[in-house]
Order: C-alpha cells, then structure tokens, then sequence
C-alpha cells in the first residue's frame, strides 16, 4: 500500500492452473459430462487421479482404487475415464500457447500449470487474469484459476485462495487484496499447505511454534536456513515478498516429464531448434532412466512471442511412441517431428518437450533387443498402424502378440476417444 | 491421399501428412521452365485455419444440415475464437450433446435452425441460456 510507484513497476508472477484438468479435458469434448461426478484413472484403470468438484463432494479420496468405487459408481452416478494422454498432452499445448500470447516469459510447470512474468498496474494485472481464464474457456475449452503476486510462492498461493473463494471469480490479484485480508487467509492455513513443504517439515516447523503460513512468512530466514535449509528460506522470503525461485527448465511430476524454457534470444531456424529439441529428448531420457520410467507420449511444442503479433506461430505436435520408452534417439527423433511444422525465418520464444503415460520400467529386455531390429525395417510403425485401425491386441511379434506383451495387456477400459489427435476417433457432432 | 487438419499427429516412425500438389509435370529430359516459380507446395492448414490453437475438427452425424451443405459423415473445421453470429453455422451444446445448426439471432429471440424440413428449429429464450461450443468455418464434404 505504501509504495505505489514502485509496484506498479516490478514484475510480477502469474501462476495459472486448469482445475481438475483431466476432468475437464474430458469435459470439454463430452458435455454430458457436465455437472456429474467425474473421476480420471490412472494407469492401468487402477485409481482415482483426477476428481471433479461432483467426485470431490461425494469424499472420493485422490488415489482411491477403482475396484472400491466401481461397485458404488452406479449409485452415484459416478463416471470414470481411463487416462487419454493424448488429448491431455493436446490440450496442454493448447493451454500454453494461449498463455504465451500473454507473456514472452513463460515457465511451463506441470501438464496444467505454468508461471508467466506479468507487468502492469494491479487493476491491469487483474483484468490481465481474466482476459487469460476466458482465452483458455472459450477457445479451447478448459477453465483455470490465475494467482498474481511478487514472488512464484505467493502467486501459487494466490491461486489457490482464487480457486477456493468465490469472491475472486478465479482471479486473484495479491496486491489488490486489502493486507488485513491477507493476513486473515495466511493464518487460516496450515504451513502444509504451502507450496514446497513436506508433511516431515510441517511436524518440526510446528514444534517451533509456526503453524500456519502467516507465521512461517513472520519467522527469521536466517534461523529458517540454520534450522532447516536454504531451500526454506527462500519459501520464507518469497512469502515475504522477495523473489527468489528462479524459473526452471525442468519439472518432475507424478505422470509427467516437462522440459521447457523461454529463449533470450529467440531462435528463427528449423536447424537451431532441433539442437534444443535433441538436447530436451536427451534430458528427459536421462529423467525417466533416473526414475525408473518410461513414456508412451511425447508432445513438442514451440511459439512466438505475444510481444510480436505480426509473427504468430505455435506449432505442437504429440506423438504416440511406439512403445513405452526411455531411449534417448526415440525421444529424441519423436520430438523432431516438429520441425517441419516451424516456419523459417519465424522468432520462436520458446520450446520444450513434454513425456506423459509414464510407466514404470517393466522386465522386459527382450523388447529393447526387438525393437532396434523392427527399428530398422519399419516393423514399429507398421505394428502400431495396424493395431491403431483394428484395435490393440489385433497384431503382435511373436511372443508378446501371443502372450500379449505388457503394453498390449493395458487396461484401458473407460478410454474416450482422442479427440484431437486421431482422424478416426473425431468428435461427433449430432445433425438432428 | 491422407490429408490431416488441424491437431497434428505424427506417429513416429511415419512420415508427415502434408498435401503434396506439385505445380510442375514433370517431364523427363530437360528442365521445367516453371521450375523457378516454385515456391512451395499449397498447405491446407495455412488456407483452412486460421488459429490452430483454438481450432478443433469434428464429425458430423446426420442430415439435418443437409441444406447448408453439410452431410453426414462430412468433417467440420471449427474455430472456437469466434464469436457467433446470426447466419453462422455453429456447434451447440444441446441436452449434454454437441449438435450442429444455424444460429439465428432476430428481434424475436434466439433460434438454433436445422436446415433441413423433416427437422423442428430450437427456440431459445436468450442467447445467454446457449452454450455455444464453436463456429464452423469450413465443411469437408466427401464427395
């Protein structure tokens, strides 16, 4: 409040998230679905990973086995969906390019989230916010929450009370909040819920007396260091309003693998981002061997900057690997299909890669042998052709087609179609 | 001939999905003088939408816009940046289902018409009560 002229100046953070993004990619292509409580599976139609709010009311926990629910699911009117990485991944790219139109400064976070570095006035700031919640319902169809303030912790925070408070309308612009307010909202949560403190830090943080997030953003960060480390200090200071986590290329999820950057110097050629591609394929490859993971679906994605609308290009891609995997030249020569859709001469301000349908690495070394030999004869596009147009488990190599092979055995019961990525599973529209 | 719009996919391993229309026969010997004019092959992405990011393809099923020129089974290129208006052909979300019609916005109300007599129009009593899902902007008709 007291330093106008100043504020008005900095750069801010938005943090921008899709509420129950599975939930509402499924939504978006299926109306139906609306107003029901929704779950999203995870791998294997194994459990509850996304809920919608419908789901959330009825006390279905997150991770709660479908087996539990399924036999009450008709009772409630429950509907389940078995993951759709590609309309996931689809849609994402989709979300992300919007919100680059916003911002040359855009940190893709996770499948649904990303931060972009904002400017303005507060009042600019939050008509800033709607503008990007409305581009992302109208044009492709998924709502998200925005959070803007000084620092990514509090933007995230800021998100979290727009989601939660009607009253912000999914908007919530920290420094238009009156102080008391504030102050208010960040005694009534527990420091558990902040961004980057784990459940063993809660217990000791409370032992010092901090309990809630107002008393973590009062306490010493020099005594947080010594106590804990630098890592909370920083969540200290940025609650406090000093900026101190930088933006990150890479981010670790629970089914996804991002790797992304807004470049300084924007890249024009086709040549130059297939460097920045192969170096993001390598990464992630390294990522998922660290993990134990591998991936079935890549999406690739650059853009242009908002700050240049006389160039707008936002190519994407997802790709559909032939097999789970975590092999540095099939990553990599999977996110270079991008390449022929990036217009030379083009100022590209950003780029990444994303992996989803992460699954853990099965026992399967007779696969690796298997799929550098059908590499070289085409026999992976060809498996995947055939088994696209007339169904998985309709064509298999030897043991794995006879036995069924651990992908073919996936169950995906509840798969809506790929709406956006797959010529033949298109969404009907009724003429009648 | 396999021609893609909108959402590109790619499965690794296949080549890329772009409309080839070679501007030159070609004759065997000596050079095309229409050689140095080529510059490019026609992409249909960059005629047919103008923002991939807010356009989607859908299928149509049925004949009740028969009469706009849209049949059954034809694919509709639909831009979701559009705002409606009255004439344009939209995609509407009706009793939980997607459902194409013309939207008709006149002094005395808000219409969803088929274009086709054997089906009924859909009054509706203010466009606010409407759930637009998008305006198609091109039919794929199979011909």
């Amino acid at each position: 409040m007291s330093k106008p002229a100043v504020m008005r100046q900095m750069e801010q953070i938005a943090h921008v998230d899709v509420n129950c993004f599975y939930a509402s990619a499924e939504r978006a292509f299926d109306p139906s679905l609306e107003g029901r409580p929704l779950v999203v599976l995870s791998n294997n139609d194994g459990c509850a990973v996304t809920r919608s709010p419908e789901a959330k009311a009825l006390g279905i926990p997150l991770g709660e086995p479908w087996f539990k629910l399924a036999p009450r699911a008709k009772e409630w009117g429950l509907v389940a969906r078995s993951s759709n990485y590609e309309l996931y991944g689809d849609i994402s790219a989709r979300v992300m390019d919007l919100l680059g139109r916003y911002s040359a400064w855009l940190e893709v976070y996770s499948i649904d989230e990303a931060f972009l570095g904002v400017k303005g006035s507060p009042e600019e700031l939050r008509l800033l916010g709607h503008a990007m919640k409305e581009a992302c319902r109208r044009h492709v169809g998924v709502p998200v929450c925005v959070g803007i303030a000084g620092t990514k912790t509090l933007a995230k925070l800021a998100n979290k009370w727009a989601k939660n408070n009607p009253a912000f309308n999914g908007v919530c612009q920290w420094g238009s909040v009156p102080a008391p307010v504030r102050e208010a909202l960040m005694a009534g949560l527990s420091v558990i819920e902040i961004w980057g403190v784990a459940t063993r830090l809660t217990k000791r943080l409370n032992a010092m007396g901090i309990q809630s997030i107002l008393d973590l953003s009062r306490a010493d960060p020099v005594v947080i260091r010594d106590r804990f480390s630098v890592v909370m200090m920083r969540t200290v200071l940025e609650l406090q309003g000093t900026p101190c986590i930088p933006m990150e290329e890479e981010r670790i999820g629970r089914d996804q693998l991002i790797f992304s950057r807004s470049f300084s110097t924007p890249i024009t050629t086709a040549p130059d981002l297939r460097q920045v591609l192969s170096v993001y394929g390598q990464q992630a490859s390294a990522r998922l061997a660290k993990h134990g993971l591998q991936a079935k679906v890549l999406t690739a994605f650059a853009g242009t900057s908002h700050y240049n609308p006389r160039d707008t290009s936002y190519p994407s891609v997802c790709i559909r690997l032939p097999m789970p995997t975590a092999d540095p030249v099939l990553l990599t020569r999977a996110s270079h299909a991008l390449l022929p859709l990036i217009q030379e001469g083009v100022k590209y301000a950003r780029a990444g890669i994303m992996v989803t349908d992460l699954r853990p690495t099965g026992n399967q070394p007779p696969l690796h042998l298997f799929e550098n030999a059908h590499e070289e004869r085409g026999i992976g596009a060809l498996l995947e052709d055939v088994s696209r147009r007339y169904g998985r488990g309709s064509i298999g190599l030897g043991h794995a087609g006879i036995r069924g092979g651990p992908d073919w055995s996936m169950k995906r019961d509840m798969l809506s179609p790929r709406y956006t990525t797959h010529w033949d599973e298109l969404p009907l529209v009724k003429a009648a | 001939m396999r021609v893609i719009i909108g959402p590109r996919v790619i499965d690794a391993g296949s080549s890329l999905l772009s409309v080839l229309i070679s501007p030159v026969p070609v004759a065997a010997g000596y050079p095309s003088p229409a050689q140095d004019y080529f510059d490019g092959r026609i992409d249909l992405n960059e005629h047919l939408i103008k923002d991939i990011t807010s356009t989607y393809v859908v299928r149509v099923s049925g004949d009740s816009m028969e009469g706009a020129g849209i049949s059954d089974g034809d694919e509709l290129i639909v831009n979701r940046a559009l705002e409606p208006k009255d004439g344009s052909v939209v995609i509407a979300v009706l009793d939980g289902e997607l459902t194409v019609k013309r939207l008709r916005i006149t002094a005395a109300g808000v219409l969803l018409q088929a274009e086709n007599p054997n089906y009924p129009d859909v009054r509706v009593s203010a466009l606010s009560e409407l759930t637009i899902w998008g305006v198609a902007t091109r039919c794929l008709h199979h011909v």
